[in-house]
């Protein structure tokens, strides 16, 4: 339900600052339960197609998601999102023509699911390419669909372990309060967050947002 | 631990309203704490998924479940076989009994189906087709995007149609999608009729409607006089035998309707 950033504390690596949250987790009595990823890449309207349209390229992010291991979602910022089985990565090489995909700009997160009663919580090291460039933590409350029904319980929880650094409601809740929560609505959440990892600096060095 | 507890994880597949899924993924159960089961209606995926599941049945059950990491499609080539022909609506009847003969026991299902073509347009001088699918008349179903590529043109002798195909079943905001990714619908029309299976052959006896204002499934009118009756499997690349059983079937069908390859450039 909620996807958020954590930044890296002072002075500390990725890897210990992640070690460190995992720790305050085990504390509080979260089970851990295996491993989760979430990958996205990039494509871009390719020149030849962008004279027909009269509009400047868009760009389209392709993502997976292991907690659901049978589909990949498909967006656009700002636009529609569409969840689609995985032959859909089958299509996108049919694509190649029309739509470039951007290497290099391949991101994700690998980390460790926990469980703690009703909540899910995946703590994953953002990766692009080799280099590791933040934390992402996403805490899950399974009972509710309804956003706004259970956004305080939320903060409250993530307040427990996060501490100072827990964040403001995710703009993807905005208008939509009273609307049900889909998966759709976690992967926009992660994409706006890997998308402010890779405009921020390799080493984030400045203090702590 | 509560059953509810796995809310978020339940369904594995994230397509919403997908009340009957043919296309589903086990619940991770808390209290089996394991992969209950995999099945996929997609032939390709089954040979895949069900290595998968032994490995996760044989390796998990002491430990704690190990998530599926994401399962991609892979890499796999489906062909499209197929065989075409059709009869006058006066000869439906025999010709609907005739498949209720021979092909596999099951309830008489007919379909009404709303499908667009869309098209996007490069540099290159045939544009990308892409053939959205849905149903009008069961409601919850994924949308059905299908992509097909030219017919190959290799052994004059192989009895039937052959063709790369990509299926993929998508979320209800296709469309809209398509839109985006600068896809333009080209046409569409409506399909009305009855299918049946024989193994892994599908025959599908319909009539095309044409719609008269577009978005507006409920006004069409016929477009011939006639049902379209087409038999294909959907299989890997490189299975050949297919297309001699085809040809069998289709052997049994004579002198009601003659089923035939029927190359759609010498259409144009």
């Amino acid at each position: 339900m909620g996807v958020s950033q954590m930044p890296v504390a002072e002075g500390k690596s990725v890897q210990q600052t992640v070690e460190i949250l995992t720790r305050k987790l085990e504390m509080l009595g979260a089970e851990k339960q295996g491993t989760f990823s979430v990958d996205c890449e990039t494509y871009h309207t390719a020149a030849s197609t962008l004279g027909s349209q009269g509009q400047a390229g868009k760009l389209m992010y392709v993502m997976h998601n292991s907690e659901y291991p049978l589909s990949c979602f498909a967006l656009f910022e700002n636009g529609p999102c569409l969840i689609a089985d995985t032959n859909f990565d089958v299509l996108m090489v049919k694509l190649k023509g029309f739509f470039q995909s951007a290497k290099a700009s391949k991101i994700e997160t690998r980390g460790t699911r926990y469980q703690y009663c009703d909540f899910l919580v995946k703590v994953g090291t953002v990766t692009m390419g080799p280099s590791a460039r933040g934390i992402s933590v996403e805490v899950e409350y399974c009972p509710c669909v309804v956003a706004s029904d259970c956004w305080s319980l939320l903060l409250e929880f993530l307040q427990s372990f996060l501490g100072s650094h827990t964040p403001g409601a995710p703009a993807v809740f905005g208008n939509r309060h009273d609307a049900v929560y889909g998966p759709a609505d976690t992967m926009v959440q992660y994409m706006e967050l890997f998308n402010k990892i890779r405009k921020q600096q390799q080493v984030p060095v400045a203090g702590i947002r | 631990m509560q059953k509810g507890v796995c809310g978020g994880g339940r369904a594995g597949l994230a397509l919403p309203g997908l009340e009957n899924p043919e296309l589903a993924e086990g619940g991770r159960d808390s209290e089996s704490r394991g992969c209950t089961g995999v099945s996929c209606a997609y032939p390709i995926g089954r040979s895949v998924f069900i290595s998968v599941v032994f490995h996760l049945i044989t390796v998990v059950m002491e430990a704690p479940p190990v998530t599926m990491m994401p399962v991609t499609g892979g890499a796999i080539n489906m062909m499209e076989y197929l065989l075409q022909g059709s009869v006058l609506d006066h000869s439906l009847e025999s010709l609907i009994h005739r498949l209720r003969g021979l092909c596999d026991n099951m309830e008489p299902e007919t379909f009404l189906d709303h499908e667009m073509v869309f098209l996007l347009k490069g540099q290159q001088a045939s544009p990308f087709v892409l053939r959205a699918r849905r149903s009008m008349d069961r409601a919850g179903s994924p949308w059905h995007l299908r992509y097909l590529g030219q017919p190959e043109m290799g052994d004059k002798n192989r009895h039937a149609l052959v063709r790369n195909c990509v299926d993929i079943a998508t979320s209800e905001n296709l469309t809209d999608f398509l839109m985006e990714m600068g896809f333009r619908m080209d046409h569409e029309f409506v399909a009305k009729g009855h299918l049946f299976r024989k193994g892994i052959m599908k025959i599908v006896v319909y009539k095309i409607f044409r719609i008269l204002v577009p978005g507006n499934t409920d006004s069409t009118e016929a477009l011939s006089l006639s049902y379209l009756v087409e038999l294909s499997v959907v299989a890997p690349a490189g299975q050949d035998m297919v297309s001699d059983d085809m040809r069998n079937f289709a052997e049994q069908l004579k002198p009601l309707v003659h089923l035939e390859k029927i190359d759609p450039k010498r259409l144009m």
